[in-house]
């Protein structure tokens, strides 16, 4: 049994093969069950086969999105299909509203930063982000929507709310790790407050608020579905609200497994780019 | 006569204590230091040394009593002092070439050094001068483009030297500098440090726990010792000329020297051997 011991040494093929060994299991599971559930009920929509997710899925990617679209599709490239499809344009406009909402991260950044290194700044903000950071952001739903509308601007204050306080504290808390030494260091060589803020306790502490912001994707995407899912129309999770009320699950999973596919690629991009242009970071 | 580098007159330093009476850390602390001379602080764990050297790089303020750095009154850590901590001395961000030159950028471009990039001329300047420096410490340009992680102890000690002396501070601070390195190379640090010394005429006030340290690196060893039980704060119980010696001299006795100090430093906690 030396293979379960804490000093194993796994091979490159034995770590492939047990990490994809979970997805192969819960492929051939999900199918087995489906063959079942269809022998005995052939007209079965909770879980579909192979065959019908394959046909959901190639509507919802290669059929036009609007009926005003389908004369002008019919005939050109799959690219061009695809361009217009319903899934394309429910990823553009999910990502629009992702993008924005994950851009207006940054001002958070700044002011956990600056609550750090400022004790005026920290001791004005740091009570009120507190407090602020316990109040559950799908709470204020019906607040947002009277406030703001139904429009874009609710949904990406939906996720605003429910996301920056963690990273303002975050980032707070990593500036706060920096050792006040190197802070002490920068005084000692001429630096400035603007200096050591900026080019020492900012640039080490970016690609650990960059994996910070990576880790609380999710939460983003849990808060951007939540105001789609309730005042929206288009996105994805418009989407998989509308096909649920028509039991749409050939639609639905493959939908789910898009939007984690995004997720995890963006993220994998995210990582690879935070080591690429921090080569001194050493965290994984 | 020589300028007094640092002047400290009746200092005390206490620390507030939660509903108890505040605990005192430095009691009554004087000393005068001249310019040029070769200090080493030496006492046992927790009587203050890192405290005092705190209060002269401007870090912590007395609660009573007056520090003065060639005269002037500093109210936080500036490039009249530098600094050497025993740890994070580098920056872990910035290559070895760019953690020495950091210094001269940020003073020649202030808030906009980030933009040191529009000034060709004189960044090539300053790194000339940081490979003169690194040269001067053992380092060589190879170990220029290397991030601080990837040295070892002693090698980023020696960067963390070059980046301080480039800056010519007046005085330079060194907490504990060389305590975690091994024998030998704290051995080789002590001696780089020594002639540096000799070559820049800077004042060196250096902190340590280690007494042999303090009486081979010193031109003057300053030994503290806690009153009593630790409750009164620390004051000084020696102030020992040592002449300037070489690390192989013969000339004097050093371990009666060592001897004289740790028994200075355990004044009123004497260690016992069994």
């Amino acid at each position: 049994m030396s293979f379960l011991r804490i000093h194993a040494q796994p091979g490159r093929t034995a770590i492939w093969t047990l990490s994809w060994s979970l997805f192969a299991a819960g492929i051939v599971l999900y199918f087995y069950v489906a063959q079942q559930r269809h022998r005995e009920n052939p007209d079965d929509r909770v879980m579909p086969t192979i065959a019908q997710m394959v046909r959901g899925f190639s509507d919802a990617a290669l059929k036009p999105a609007a009926e005003e679209e389908v004369q002008a599709a019919s005939g050109s490239s799959l690219l061009a299909r695809f361009r217009t499809s319903m899934l394309w344009t429910d990823t553009l406009a999910s990502g629009r509203r992702f993008l924005i909402s994950v851009a207006l991260l940054f001002p958070a950044v700044l002011l956990g930063l600056h609550m750090a290194m400022f004790p005026v700044i920290g001791a004005f903000f740091l009570r009120f982000i507190l407090f602020f950071d316990k109040i559950v952001a799908l709470s204020l739903l019906p607040i947002l929507f009277i406030a703001f509308g139904i429009d874009e601007l609710s949904k990406i204050m939906l996720i605003v709310i429910g996301v920056t306080p963690t990273i303002i504290l975050d980032t707070f808390n990593l500036t706060k790790s920096v050792p006040r030494e190197q802070i002490v260091k920068g005084f000692t060589l001429g630096a400035s407050d603007f200096s050591i803020t900026y080019r020492i306790v900012f640039k080490q502490i970016w690609p650990r608020v960059l994996n910070s912001i990576r880790l609380n994707l999710k939460a983003v995407m849990l808060f951007l579905f939540a105001g789609e899912m309730i005042a929206s129309t288009d996105g994805l999770a418009y989407r998989i609200a509308l096909l649920r009320r028509h039991m749409g699950m050939d639609t639905i999973i493959p939908y789910v497994l898009w939007v984690a596919l995004l997720l995890f690629l963006v993220d994998f991009a995210m990582n690879k780019l935070n080591h690429k242009l921090h080569p001194w970071f050493q965290e994984r | 006569m020589l300028e007094r580098a640092i002047q400290i007159d009746n200092v005390h330093v206490d620390y507030p204590v939660a509903g108890q009476a505040s605990r005192s850390v430095l009691n009554g602390i004087s000393l005068q230091i001249e310019s040029g001379e070769f200090v080493a602080i030496v006492g046992e764990t927790g009587c203050g040394k890192s405290t005092l050297l705190r209060l002269i790089l401007g870090e912590e303020k007395p609660t009573r009593g007056r520090l003065l750095l060639n005269g002037c009154e500093r109210w936080q850590p500036d490039r009249h002092c530098g600094y050497v901590p025993q740890k994070y001395s580098l920056f872990p961000d910035k290559t070895v070439l760019d953690n020495v030159t950091f210094g001269p950028e940020v003073t020649a471009f202030g808030a906009w050094s980030g933009l040191r990039w529009i000034r060709p001329l004189q960044m090539r300047l300053f790194r000339e001068e940081a490979l003169r420096y690194l040269r001067h410490t053992g380092l060589d340009e190879s170990d220029a483009r290397k991030y601080p992680y990837q040295l070892s102890g002693g090698m980023q000690q020696r960067v963390a030297i070059a980046q301080a002396l480039i800056m010519k501070p007046p005085i330079l601070l060194m907490d504990e500098a060389f305590s975690a390195l091994d024998s030998a190379t704290r051995t080789g640090m002590q001696r780089l440090i020594k002639k540096l010394w000799r070559e820049s005429g800077t004042t060196v006030v250096f902190v340590t726990h280690n007494t042999r340290e303090a009486v081979c690196l010193g031109t003057r060893v300053i030994a503290l010792a806690k009153n009593g039980d630790g409750n009164r704060g620390s004051s000084i119980a020696l102030d020992l000329g040592v002449p300037d010696l070489d690390f192989d001299s013969e000339e004097i006795d050093i371990g009666k020297l060592v001897r004289e100090v740790d028994r200075a430093t355990a004044r009123e906690r004497p260690l016992v051997y069994n």
